[in-house]
């Protein structure tokens, strides 16, 4: 009876468009993109991952959003055992172990785990309710949250997915009143970690990665066929493209097999090759309305735990968008992450979605009791 | 409805969410600054890229314009060479095995082949590069049947040169090969020319290397990132040319004959060296360019090496030089009808006024040596017999400085402007040259001059041209080898007219009277070269020489053929028919000994089958 109310009178139409329209993009994007190649029905998989995605998000929203941040340890606790449970089942991958079989299909739990960390970031706060200056020690608690599941996805390797984590972390604890003193406390840790997780954290390829990132902004590089093989085929197609793109599926450098993942990290490019700048620009747009809408919406939360998922979410979509925008333009090293709802990929798009509807429950729950 | 306590509980959020959303917007507005930068200012250059990386460029090369004589017979022509393309980005790890066990590579080859694809460095790899050139038929067979599962390698058909007269004529037509990194720097246009291709350097394929060279033509083939072809594809981004046929060099038709340039080859077998030079006499066009012996133009082409070079340049014969215009010779006897002339025009000697000949002249201490006892002899007997003691006497009255004048006039001592190859002046002594060399002016200099000896040196070319003025009534021509150049649909694109270079200045009845003189060498028994005139045939005119040849001792004392290289060169110079002159020669032979032996003979006798035979109506 309540739901129904609300369906009808708070129903999200804005984030519903944005989100539909993002997604649609999507599939007809890897329909250009993988159109008479080995992996030509990827869009069909696509669609059912979208249908399903739609279902758990329709889930999400039905439940009052207060029934997670009851259960939220225990969502942590599944999220992190699923981890866990990764090093056993998994399977790996390119040398990396980050999917566990799950019936036909193959399941990421780091991708869970960012909606995890989210409730369960949400929840510590909505019960840390200091109105005053936090400092350092305050981040204890919250920073242990973040610490166990970065750890193991890092140990995966997953670097994307653990910055992602991370930096969902910063945007979060951005919202409460941290101290200065305890900001620029923690920007020194960074300058201190940082040579450290050069040393010992980061693999060779990770290593390349960066180096090859480095050589092309300083104008050293020297071999395109290796690290900035990428990158360099990515800039192609966006470049090529112009104003108005070489038109749906005839991007050249996507047919002939020139960018490297198309349909999964790199399927931006694609869209730029094919609909220009005009196209790149709809594009990004409707992903900063999307994020906007999402501060929105934790403007409008009724309580600490709506906003902060309001937050998590816009700051999970915001940031993977980024990362993924900067790393196919060339403005940031190629780490692997993919452009949420644009993305080929099951686990990415039902986290994603799994998220949406916690921003939708938010949306819609904002004057309920 | 919202509790007091419930906005105190977000209550702390709600400062931050203004400068989340600006970041956000900053953040998002830096990437489509950055969108904008790649796709809208740098278009080009990732168009430029990306239309590269789809497309696979043949090379279609241009055919090399034909080179014919008078008559049309074929001298520089093409013929097919496959030669093995490959682009490196595109081999497969075991490709090179594969091609290696195709075309027969032994162990070695094959490892060499690698170490050199190894070594490319990545901006090339893209590019194609040849493999092999004029690979055999068998080679040719076994790869074409796999050229479909070798997508990196393209066999091209390239015309390569082709000499039907092999080595005959070789100075003047010259011959092709590579181009090296100055002639890629020198060309203007940048895509004229790339490594591997071939340049003409030397003789007409060098100085008509633009005309004759044509423009290679491409095909572009779409590829996917495997070099895949994708037959009958083509994105509609992409904006290039995907055919561009090549245009055809310039056909030259030359002046020269080579059915006389035959009869020369045939006429100077008994002798290891020499030239021969045979011009128009009415349009100074070139019919003939002799020079023995010849390098192979095959061999210049294909690069030599170091000791096949020393070989060459250290050959007493000097295959390398074109004897025709860049050796400079003594003159000798020929040189007479000079010192004639000079007297006549400035009247300094009675022309019927005759001389005594004992044998030898004595001028002070020194004793000069006539070439036997002519008795009494005047300016018409001495050219016949080629006394010198007439000229010696001669001489002291002209004088130096009118002979090197009248020598001058016809064109010594100056480059004739044929316009092929290097080309030497020659050398004309003066007095003041004497001086400065010498130390003083003695007049057994003027007496040397005035016989073509001395330090007087003209080449074959320039004898030729100046008795071409004689037989003409006065008019030196520039030499010309080039009757015409047509464009590849056979329309003409150039003719070159008769290039007067001067009138000499010498009055008609004077030439008229050396004419008649050179007719006489031969006609007359006391003739120098009547022995060589042909009974019954064409009449042909002309003097006689005998060089003496600076000794080469120190150079080859060693070698048995010593004695030899130390033989005067023998000198025959004229016109012929003699009644009605039409073309005038230089022939020489190199230590053929007295010019009237070894010259002449070899002059009338190719004179008698180029002007006894009737003009061919039928091209070859």
């Amino acid at each position: 009876m309540a739901i129904g109310r609300t369906i009808r009178d708070d129903f999200d139409w804005p984030l519903f468009i944005a989100v539909s329209t993002i997604a649609l993009f999507g599939v007809l994007n890897l329909y250009s993109a993988t159109e008479g190649g080995r992996t030509s029905d990827a869009y069909v998989q696509q669609l059912y991952w979208l249908i399903l995605g739609f279902g758990v998000a329709g889930l999400t929203v039905a439940i009052d959003y207060r029934h997670f941040e009851r259960y939220g340890w225990v969502i942590y606790g599944a999220c992190i055992l699923a981890l866990v449970l990764v090093f056993g089942l998994g399977r790996s991958v390119r040398g990396s172990t980050r999917w566990i079989a799950l019936g036909g299909f193959s399941l990421q739990p780091s991708e869970l785990m960012k909606i995890g960390l989210i409730i369960a970031l949400a929840k510590y706060l909505h019960h840390d309710t200091k109105t005053g200056g936090r400092t350092l020690a305050d981040l204890i608690i919250p920073g242990l949250i973040l610490a166990l599941p970065m750890a193991l996805v890092l140990l995966q390797p997953d670097l994307g997915t653990a910055m992602v984590l991370a930096f969902i972390f910063a945007s979060v604890m951005m919202l409460t009143q941290l101290k200065m003193r305890s900001v620029v406390t923690l920007l020194a840790t960074f300058v201190v970690a940082a040579p450290v997780t050069w040393f010992y954290l980061l693999k060779d390829y990770q290593k390349e990665r960066i180096t090859a990132f480095w050589d092309r902004i300083g104008g050293t590089q020297t071999d395109l066929l290796d690290s900035g093989w990428h990158t360099h085929q990515s800039l192609v197609a966006i470049g090529s493209g112009g104003l108005t793109g070489k038109g749906f599926t005839q991007g050249t450098q996507t047919r002939f097999r020139f960018l490297p993942d198309q349909h999964t990290d790199f399927p931006f490019p694609v869209w730029a090759e094919e609909h220009g700048f005009l196209g790149a620009v709809l594009l990004i747009s409707l992903y900063l309305f999307l994020v906007l809408w999402a501060l929105r919406i934790a403007s409008q939360a009724k309580d600490r735990f709506g906003a902060v998922v309001a937050v998590g979410v816009g700051a999970m979509i915001f940031w993977q968008t980024v990362v993924n925008r900067g790393m196919v333009s060339g403005l940031l090293p190629v780490v692997g992450m993919t452009l949420p709802l644009f993305s080929y990929g099951g686990s990415s798009l039902l986290s994603t979605m799994l998220g949406l509807g916690l921003l939708m429950n938010v949306s819609m729950r904002r004057f309920s009791h | 409805m919202i509790t007091l306590s419930q906005r105190r509980e977000v209550g702390e959020f709600r400062k931050r969410y203004r400068w989340m959303a600006l970041f956000v917007v900053l953040v998002f507005g830096g990437i489509i600054i950055r969108v904008a930068q790649v796709q809208l200012f740098q278009r080009d250059r990732w168009s430029g890229i990306a239309q590269q990386n789809i497309t696979k460029t043949l090379e279609l090369p241009a055919t090399r314009g034909v080179i014919r004589d008078i008559e049309g017979r074929v001298v520089a022509s093409n013929r097919p060479s496959y030669d093995v393309y490959a682009t490196p980005r595109l081999l497969g790890s075991d490709d090179v095995d594969r091609i290696g066990s195709l075309m027969g590579l032994s162990k070695q080859d094959r490892n060499s082949l690698q170490t050199r694809l190894d070594e490319l460095p990545p901006s090339r790899r893209t590019h194609q590069l040849e493999l092999f050139s004029d690979i055999d038929r068998e080679q040719l067979a076994a790869l074409e049947t796999h050229l479909a599962e070798l997508p990196a390698l393209d066999v091209v058909t390239v015309p390569l040169r082709d000499y039907p007269y092999a080595t005959l004529g070789a100075h003047l037509i010259g011959y092709l090969n590579e181009v090296n990194a100055q002639d890629l720097e020198r060309s203007s246009d940048p895509s004229a020319y790339r490594s591997g291709d071939r340049i003409g350097r030397s003789g007409l394929e060098k100085r008509y290397e633009p005309l004759l060279k044509g423009s290679r033509g491409f095909r572009r083939v779409v590829v996917d990132a495997r070099g895949k072809a994708l037959v009958g594809t083509r994105p509609d981004s992409l904006e290039v040319e995907m055919l561009k046929k090549p245009v055809p060099g310039h056909d030259i038709q030359l002046t020269i004959d080579m059915r006389l340039m035959e009869a020369f080859d045939r006429a100077f077998r008994p002798h290891p060296s020499g030239a021969a030079v045979v011009v128009d006499i009415h349009t100074g066009a070139v019919r003939a360019l002799y020079s023995k012996p010849v390098y192979d133009p095959n061999e210049m082409s294909s690069g030599l090496s170091t000791k096949r070079y020393a070989e060459l340049t250290g050959d007493p014969f000097r295959p390398l030089i074109d004897k025709t215009m860049y050796e400079t010779y003594f003159p000798g006897s020929t040189f007479k009808v000079i010192t004639a002339l000079a007297s006549l025009e400035d009247a300094v000697v009675d022309p019927m006024q005759r001389v005594e000949c004992l044998g030898s002249l004595k001028i002070g201490r020194q004793k000069f040596r006539c070439n036997k006892r002519h008795d009494w002899v005047d300016l018409y007997e001495s050219i016949v017999q080629s006394c010198n003691v007439y000229f010696w006497e001669l001489a002291e009255q002209v004088g130096i400085e009118r002979i090197t004048r009248y020598a001058e006039a016809f064109g010594f001592a100056e480059q004739t402007g044929i316009g092929v190859n290097s080309e030497a002046k020659g050398f004309l002594a003066t007095r003041e040259w004497y001086i400065e060399h010498y130390g003083a002016f003695r007049i057994g200099y003027t007496l040397n001059t005035a016989i073509g000896q001395g330090n007087t040196r003209v080449t074959v070319l320039q004898l030729a041209m100046a008795n071409a003025a004689i037989a003409n009534g006065g008019t030196l021509y520039v030499p010309q080898v080039v009757q015409n150049v047509r464009a590849p649909d056979g329309s003409l694109s150039e003719t070159f007219e008769p290039r007067i270079k001067r009138e000499v200045g010498v009055s008609p009845q004077h030439l008229d009277l050396m004419r008649r003189a050179l007719n006489d060498v031969v006609q007359e028994e006391s003739g120098t070269a009547y022995r060589a005139r042909n009974r019954d045939g064409v009449g042909v005119a002309g003097k006689t020489g005998t060089a003496q040849v600076v000794s080469r001792r120190g150079r080859s004392e060693e070698s048995s053929s010593a004695w030899y290289l130390d033989r005067s060169h023998g000198w025959f110079a004229g016109f012929a028919p003699a009644e009605d002159p039409q073309v005038a020669f230089a022939v020489l032979v190199e230590h053929g000994g007295s010019g009237g032996a070894s010259a002449a003979p070899i002059a009338t006798s190719v004179m008698q089958q180029y002007l006894s035979e009737p003009e061919p109506t039928e091209t070859e």
